[in-house]
């Protein structure tokens, strides 16, 4: 085959055309590719604050839903004195030079969480325990008291 | 016929002339001066790339991927080569890598190149058309005869492309026209397109 017969040869071969929709597809490509990515929206002050406020109100709503553990105030009250009661017991039995200084130091620890637990407007939930704490405290100071005056006789 | 053959410079399309107003709109990023480039230039390089691949789909892929480049480096354009010129060598090298990433690329030498196709001469029964003949050559021959005979590619250039000597493209020109020339003669004894070609 030479030139004059293969020339005519491949001027016969057909033309084809693409698909009707193959620069609809290579348009659609470039600008999904040159599309820059969509700017994160400005965030408001005021969006900001009303979250925040829908936050808060939420979890005002979920401890307002919580089981409670009420406390009748008149058993705190009762609490209150029968601590005070135990103390008078206790500083009469025991003369300031004779109180232990390690019984002390514990009823000073509960003594400083009730002043905590107070100051923060605990709910007498809290502060209930902790005067029975401090209760029990009075009475092992009481016993040992007791037991000192026993062995003293 | 030897690789010396003065290449046949028709059909190809990539000779069209592309206004200077169009070109300055396309390398601005203006959408409808792209789509009037594709009106023009898109059926040259489908035709360039089906040709060698023999796949429409694969040959919709090169032309996608072409003008997306195309329109990502017009900036870049300096205009030292027709823009035809530069738009074909695009469309010719995302072709041969469609060629190589498909593995058709795989007989280097073109005695084997060529070897599995010698049973297949053209039945002298069947009437073939320029498009079968084409057909029936290896990927790479088909690449080799297209881009010289049609695309105007010295061997020169086809050696850089294939990353081979000259003489390499010079071996598959000769071969591959042998190859067309025993499917021309099969054809025209059965009174195929080669004898209406031949006569034109």
């Amino acid at each position: 085959m030479n030139n004059e017969t293969l020339h005519p040869v491949l001027a016969e071969l057909p033309v084809f055309e693409p698909d009707t929709a193959l620069w609809s597809r290579i348009a659609a490509a470039h600008e999904s590719a040159t599309k820059p990515a969509r700017p994160m929206p400005r965030r408001r002050p005021w969006r900001l604050a009303a979250g925040f406020a829908t936050a808060a109100a939420l979890v005002v709503a979920v401890i307002a839903a919580l089981p409670r553990n009420d406390v009748e105030p008149g058993a705190l009250v009762e609490g209150q004195s029968e601590s005070q009661t135990l103390e008078s017991e206790w500083r009469a039995l025991t003369p300031v030079a004779n109180r232990p200084a390690a019984s002390l130091a514990r009823l000073h620890m509960i003594d400083a969480a009730l002043q905590a637990a107070y100051d923060r407007g605990a709910e007498p939930a809290e502060l209930k325990p902790l005067w029975q704490q401090r209760n029990d405290a009075l009475r092992g100071l009481i016993l040992v008291a007791r037991t000192d005056e026993v062995t003293r006789i | 016929m030897t690789s010396e053959t003065t290449p046949l410079r028709v059909r190809s399309g990539f000779g069209q002339e592309l206004d200077a107003i169009t070109l300055e709109r396309a390398r601005r990023g203006d959408m409808d001066a792209c789509a009037a480039i594709y009106r023009k230039f898109g059926t040259p390089c489908f035709n360039l790339a089906l040709r060698i691949l023999g796949d429409r789909a694969a040959a919709e892929d090169v032309v996608q991927e072409v003008f997306l480049k195309m329109m990502n480096t017009l900036p870049g354009f300096r205009g030292d080569a027709p823009f035809g010129v530069w738009l074909k060598r695009m469309t010719a090298n995302a072709t041969i890598d469609t060629l190589r990433a498909g593995q058709r690329f795989a007989d280097e030498d073109p005695e084997a190149l060529f070897a599995s196709m010698a049973s297949r001469n053209v039945d002298a029964d069947l009437r073939v058309d320029a498009w079968t003949l084409l057909m029936r050559l290896p990927p790479r021959a088909r690449a080799v005869l297209v881009l010289h005979e049609l695309e105007g590619y010295t061997h020169k250039e086809l050696s850089d492309l294939f990353g081979q000597s000259e003489s390499y493209s010079k071996s598959i020109l000769a071969r591959a026209l042998k190859k067309l020339g025993d499917a021309d003669e099969s054809g025209r004894n059965a009174g195929g397109l080669a004898a209406v070609a031949s006569n034109a």
